[in-house]
């Protein structure tokens, strides 16, 4: 199966992918606002940290973890992938209905992929069971 | 509409009041957006000979209909504005700002009047609000922008959208060479702009939006930008970009011998080594970053570790580089990072603040100011007292109060004019015009001053057999110069216009910007008409500044570059023979020989 690699270290933070996501599902309108990538800007720690739309969830969690990247903390929401009611990102503006990934576009790559010049965003075949290990 | 959001943000700053207007779908054509369309609001809304800082000066931030569409490079907003310089002040800027001005829903925000206390402009969709600035004033712009965000948005995730243009203290102090700062590292730097914002008492504009841009033809769209990125992403240039900012071309101009040194006494720096950008990249650089859908990514964060220049900063662009570096004889890429950061921190022009400072230096060096004057030494490649003037130049300090005023005003205020090196006021850029003779006509013509921008000559005198996008000219010869000036001119007006940034030339041209613009806006622009609204563009700047009371005696150039010949390099010996091109390109724009535009040329682009 092949999946979307993120690699943050390589985003520069054009935000080409959140143009032509909401392009590929709106058709003829751009808007970061509906995209189902977003890229969180890290102006501290000059990071740019690309986040697919994951899952609807209907209640906000209690989970407390926070993510490490590239040696940085990252509290719990700022990089969870859901579309959560605790957050305005992932649902469109107007309808609040939520927005998913669903690896758009033509094939070989999906739309963000293919807008992606800098290698940040590749499509590549996971092993499975590699993954688990290094999980 | 499509492309455009057909609407204007009109904010009157005295009375804390707004209105949403209408854009008029012919006037956008006619102007395109952008700078073309800011200064027909400029030019029909105010008298163009009152003071910069007088409130019924406007200032007129524009997109263009390919701003934040995604198509390549499509950053910029242009900030246009009566300039403290006394002609027309314009000042365009990259990052994320101007597409969030779109996806607020505006074509153009126009600013008039004057708040009674300090206010910042909080603006989202339709909501605008006046929010208090008090605890702002005196911020840096990093500061600022940091504590808008936090007023704005308790969580990091929510700050994410906000996107902020600010001044730092430079520009609340009324500092000439003030910049606008945006998304802490992009500047809308050129003419005083900044200080025209402090006069507002206007600290900053915080925007986010959420509604869409309209296309036209989506499916077009989608497969032309597709096709042109697959083009654009591994040409040598863009790989130059990204890996070294637009300074990695800076060695070029050198080898030439038209890298302006030490206040353009020379053009070639013989320490041009020391700071080429692959240093800054394998010394300091953390990570690229881009503006608005760019695949260069020229843009960049380093971090220099220890060291009395130790900090933060953004990758310098070329002039940057340039001006910090061999214009001040400085040859320490650290001190031209902190320089750099100072000017981003505290909301200057890194041009017109080094090329200032570097005439201090000269002023220095022949005895006409002194260790009196100036509070310490200022010779050429202090890179110490360099970086100390900066600071003091934002707050007004001592002798930075001199620096502050420019260095027009610099040169004359100590009996040396002829060391102010700019044009119509404005400090020259980078390239010495000895060298090369077409960026010489470009620099005495271009309405806001001496300004590379306006007409990048060198695509086709130096970098013309790299480029490969229009013929490669002799630097050397003035033959074909005036006509390649006026094209270049009025093409630069339509990458302002629309929206994309100008370093996108050395990948891509007004053909490239026309397949993008038609299914964008289905407006049914043609080359031909294009070229009419870049010819618009630059005759409505022209009337401008004639009703200012600029005349064709303000198209030249300083006399060290017609007059004292090129020491040293492969120009040795030349001069700028403007007087060479200057008739005949007047001739071109159907100007009469004052460099008045004729009523035929007015009636022509429906100008009169
Ligand atoms: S694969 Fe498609 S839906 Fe998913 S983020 Fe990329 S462009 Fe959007
Ligand atoms: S297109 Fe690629 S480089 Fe640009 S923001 Fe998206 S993931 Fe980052
Ligand atoms: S070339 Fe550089 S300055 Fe221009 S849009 Fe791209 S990243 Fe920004």
């Amino acid at each position: 199966m092949k999946e979307i690699r993120i690699d943050f270290e390589k985003c520069t933070g054009c935000r080409h992918c959140e143009t032509v996501c909401s392009l590929q599902h709106f058709e003829d309108k751009i808007n970061p606002a509906l995209s189902r990538i977003r890229i969180y800007v890290d102006m501290e720690n000059d990071m740019h940290i690309p986040i697919l739309a994951g899952p609807y969830t209907d209640a906000k969690c209690t989970s407390r973890y926070a993510t490490v990247i590239g040696g940085k903390e990252y509290g719990k929401c700022i990089l969870c992938r859901a579309a959560c009611p605790e957050r305005d990102i992932f649902f469109e503006p107007g309808t609040e209905v939520p927005l998913k990934c669903d690896l758009c576009g033509e094939p070989p790559d999906p739309a963000c992929v293919k807008w992606c010049t800098s290698g940040a965003l590749t499509f590549e075949e996971v092993d499975e069971e590699k993954e688990e290990e290094t999980a | 509409m499509y492309g455009w959001m057909g609407k204007i943000l009109r904010i009157d700053l005295t009375e804390h009041s707004y209105e949403i207007e209408d854009l008029d779908e012919d006037l956008a054509k006619e102007y395109m957006g952008g700078r073309g369309l800011a200064t027909k609001i400029l030019y029909d809304e105010i008298d163009p000979e009152i003071d910069a800082f007088d409130p019924d000066n406007k200032m007129i931030f524009a997109t263009g209909p390919l701003t934040g569409t995604g198509a390549i490079g499509s950053s910029r907003f242009v900030v246009v504005t009566k300039s403290p310089l006394g002609n027309i002040g314009n000042g365009n800027a990259g990052g994320a700002f101007g597409p969030e001005i779109k996806f607020a829903g505006y074509d153009v925000i126009i600013l008039e009047g004057k708040s009674p206390d300090p206010i910042y402009l909080w603006i989202e969709d339709d909501k605008i609000e006046f929010k208090p600035a008090e605890d702002l004033w005196g911020k840096t712009a990093h500061e600022t922008e940091d504590q808008i965000k936090s007023q704005l948005a308790k969580e990091s995730w929510k700050k994410r959208g906000v996107h902020v243009a600010c001044i730092g203290p430079a520009g609340e102090n009324l500092v000439k060479v003030a910049a606008i700062i945006v998304d802490k590292h992009n500047a809308a730097a050129r003419g005083g702009i900044g200080a025209v914002m402090g006069s507002k008492n206007l600290k900053a504009i915080a925007i986010r939006g959420h509604k869409s841009i309209p296309i036209a033809d989506p499916k077009a769209f989608k497969e032309v930008v597709s096709t042109l990125l697959d083009k654009v992403k591994d040409t040598p240039f863009t790989k130059n970009f990204f890996a070294n900012g637009s300074s990695g071309i800076l060695h070029i101009y050198n080898e030439v011998g038209m890298l302006a040194t030490r206040n353009f006494q020379t053009g070639v720096f013989e320490k041009a080594e020391d700071i080429d950008a692959h240093l800054i990249t394998e010394k300091h650089l953390v990570r690229n970053r881009a503006c608005f859908s760019c695949p260069m990514a020229c843009g960049g964060m380093t971090h220099v570790k220890d060291g009395p220049f130790a900090g933060r900063a953004e990758r310098p662009d070329f002039e940057t580089t340039w001006v910090f570096g061999a214009d001040s004889g400085c040859n320490s890429i650290e001190a031209i990072l902190k320089a750099n950061n100072l000017c981003n921190d505290l909301g200057m022009d890194t041009i017109s603040l080094g090329s200032t400072i570097a005439a201090a230096m000269e002023m220095f060096e022949k005895g006409y100011i002194t260790e009196k004057d100036v509070g310490f030494s200022l010779k050429f490649g202090d890179a110490e007292a360099m970086v100390k003037l900066v600071e003091m130049t934002a707050y007004r300090k001592g002798f930075g109060d001199d620096v502050a005023e420019g260095g027009y005003h610099l040169t004359n205020k100590y009996g040396h004019p002829e060391l102010f090196i700019g044009v119509k006021k404005l400090e020259n850029p980078a390239y010495d015009p000895r060298a090369c003779q077409g960026i010489g006509l470009n620099l005495a013509t271009a309405a806001r001053g001496a300004c590379h921008n306006k007409g990048y000559t060198m695509i086709s005198e130096i970098l013309g057999d790299a480029v490969k996008i229009i013929p490669k000219t002799d630097p050397f010869a003035t033959e074909g110069k005036a006509q390649l000036t006026k094209d270049l001119q009025d093409d630069s007006c339509i990458f302002d216009n629309a929206g994309i940034c100008l370093f996108l030339l050395v990948n891509l041209w007004t053909k490239e910007i026309l397949e993008q613009l038609e299914p964008a806006t289905g407006a049914g622009y043609t080359m031909e008409s294009m070229k009419l609204v870049g010819e618009r563009t630059w005759n409505i700047e022209r009337l401008f500044n004639q009703k200012a009371g600029l005349t064709g005696k303000d198209d030249t150039l300083p006399k060290r570059l017609l007059e004292e010949p090129m020491p040293e390099g492969p120009a040795k010996g030349r001069v700028c023979k403007l007087d060479e091109m200057l008739p005949e390109y007047y001739k071109l724009r159907g100007w009469d020989e004052n460099g008045v535009p004729t009523e035929e040329k007015l009636n022509e682009l429906g100008l009169d």
